[in-house]
């Protein structure tokens, strides 16, 4: 069974269409992707299938739960990370995590408590009101807060923007683990190198749903400059960014002592997006 | 019920943290009772202070309950802990009752030491049965007020959008609700649109408490009303505040 399931998802704002019509397929214990520029409908998706949202059409489920008929069985499923913090800032940082693990009658609370605050490092912070806090550390009270029980679905609203890199790559590492004990992630980023960590990846622009494929596979859309010194001459060419079209090329110089050097520059997923984005506008 | 208490205690735990917002919200009313008797000292020998006082002091433990309820509930939609509270599995009713219930408690202190403060001040004495009503009237008002703290706020976007609701729903009640004059010297349309607040009810029954001649049936009836109002406003609140987008 997939995780979600989406056919058709539409949702407008007055005249502006946040998602048009998007089809989706998530299998389950995976990390999936979701990148996409500000405003791209990234977090009116995220909320549609929480059941924050109602969309104006289509067909949606999330663990063959219809998020609006079967919410609170489906909330009990589910973790959720707004991109907002969304804490209460006046309490500590355990006493938020305290509140929203209540909600969910978490056992051994206490002891899920401490484990997520030193995960997130806030131990010696524990006590003090949020307020005071920087806005990495409010983001790693919320992703504990919705770590907390254990949930079997994971939705992160871009969960590491303006988090430190030591800390990324701990929470990168977490959900790894995560996925690898049958968790289903949902994340959605701007960052293209955290794109690159996860199983799946889809690309939303303006409400719509690009491309989705692995992320290898994405890179595989892109071009490579491929540069041979032969005989002191440079000879530099585009290629596709597939193994088979590098072996292709190649073979035409076949292993010539004379080659001297073979420099190979693929198009990173960045410009791979930033080049399916601007497509995507022309065609418009 | 569970969650009831788990939002009530996190209510309370805020107002606990938050000692600037706690101290004034008690320590308004305070001040503005003995600023009141500053200004009725000034009134003229055998002018009735007590007409005004509990009236006045009902009608500030009303605005500073709907006040503060009103703010705390949009700042929890534009923080988006509303929204997560909901995807954490409350519901509705669970998030007001809880409001209610830490709220309860507030109330109950701002009007006990208000009726305090007043009745010290302006040297007023009322048989034990009768300061237990009056009680109850400024308690009941502080709930209702509350409730309709609550269902004012699903209106507002913003901190900033519960201010235009003080001089459309507050402060009319000061004039239409028999706080100043007797709501019968008004025109009829005036008189009728008074009804519509509860401070309406309140006033009539403390004014009733405090007369000569109280009338029982008038007071119950007023307490009944005022209690039927805070349900109405319950229900309203529980249906505006929309757990999905």
């Amino acid at each position: 069974m997939n995780a979600v399931e989406v056919r058709g998802l539409t949702k407008r704002y007055g005249n502006v269409h946040a998602l048009q019509g998007i089809d989706l397929s998530v299998p389950e214990g995976m990390i999936f992707g979701l990148l996409g520029a500000n405003g791209a409908g990234k977090s009116t998706l995220i909320k549609a299938l929480v059941g924050a949202l109602k969309p104006n059409s289509g067909e949606w489920q999330v663990l063959g739960l219809n998020p609006l008929r079967d919410q609170a069985k489906l909330r009990a499923l589910i973790g959720y990370m707004p991109q907002g913090v969304a804490l209460y800032e006046d309490l500590s940082a355990r006493e938020n995590l305290r509140f929203f693990g209540s909600a969910h009658g978490v056992p051994e609370l206490e002891q899920r408590i401490q484990a997520a605050l030193e995960f997130t490092e806030l131990t010696s912070r524990a006590e003090h009101a949020v307020y005071g806090f920087s806005g990495g550390m409010k983001k790693r009270v919320s992703l504990a807060c919705a770590l907390l029980h254990q949930p079997r679905m994971l939705f992160l609203d871009e969960p590491t923007a303006a988090v430190d890199p030591h800390l990324k790559v701990r929470s990168w590492q977490l959900f790894r683990e995560l996925a690898n004990a049958g968790t289903t992630l949902f994340i959605s980023t701007h960052l293209m190198d955290e794109a690159l960590l996860c199983d799946r990846l889809a690309i939303q622009q303006a409400g719509k749903i690009l491309i989705v494929d692995t992320p290898q596979a994405i890179l595989e859309h892109g071009q490579t400059q491929l540069t041979i010194e032969q005989a002191g001459q440079t000879n530099t060419q585009q290629i596709a960014s597939t193994p088979s079209a590098l072996a292709e090329c190649l073979r035409g110089y076949g292993l010539n002592p004379a080659v001297q050097a073979i420099a190979l520059q693929p198009d990173s997923l960045e410009t791979i997006v930033l080049r399916m984005l601007q497509k995507s506008e022309v065609a418009k | 019920m569970s969650r009831i208490l788990i939002v009530a205690k996190r209510v309370l735990t805020q107002l606990r943290h938050d000692k600037r917002l706690l101290g004034l919200s008690v320590m308004a009313p305070l001040l503005i009772i003995y600023l009141l008797k500053i200004f009725f000292d000034t009134m003229p020998k055998g002018f009735n202070n007590a007409r005004y006082v509990m009236p006045i002091t009902a009608f500030m433990v009303h605005f500073l309950a709907f006040l503060l309820c009103a703010i705390v509930l949009v700042q929890e939609r534009t923080a988006g802990t509303l929204e997560r509270m909901f995807i954490n599995g409350f519901r509705r009713i669970e998030i007001i009752g809880g409001y209610v219930l830490g709220y309860i408690l507030l109330a109950t202190f701002q009007a006990m030491i208000a009726l305090a403060e007043a009745l010290w001040l302006f040297d007023l004495s009322y048989a034990w049965g009768d300061l237990a009503l009056l009680f109850g009237v400024i308690w009941l008002l502080a709930i209702t007020s509350v409730m309709l703290g609550m269902f004012i706020s699903t209106f507002a976007r913003h901190e900033g959008q519960v201010f235009p609701f003080i001089p459309l729903i507050i402060l009319p009640s000061v004039f239409l609700s028999g706080l100043l004059i007797n709501p019968e010297q008004l025109p009829t349309w005036a008189n009728w649109l008074g009804h519509a607040f509860p401070l309406f009810y309140a006033n009539d029954a403390i004014q009733e408490i405090i007369g000569k001649t109280p009338s029982s049936s008038v007071i119950w009836t007023n307490i009944v009303i005022l209690l039927g109002y805070g349900l109405f406003l319950l229900t309203l609140a529980s249906r505006t505040l929309k757990d999905v987008e």
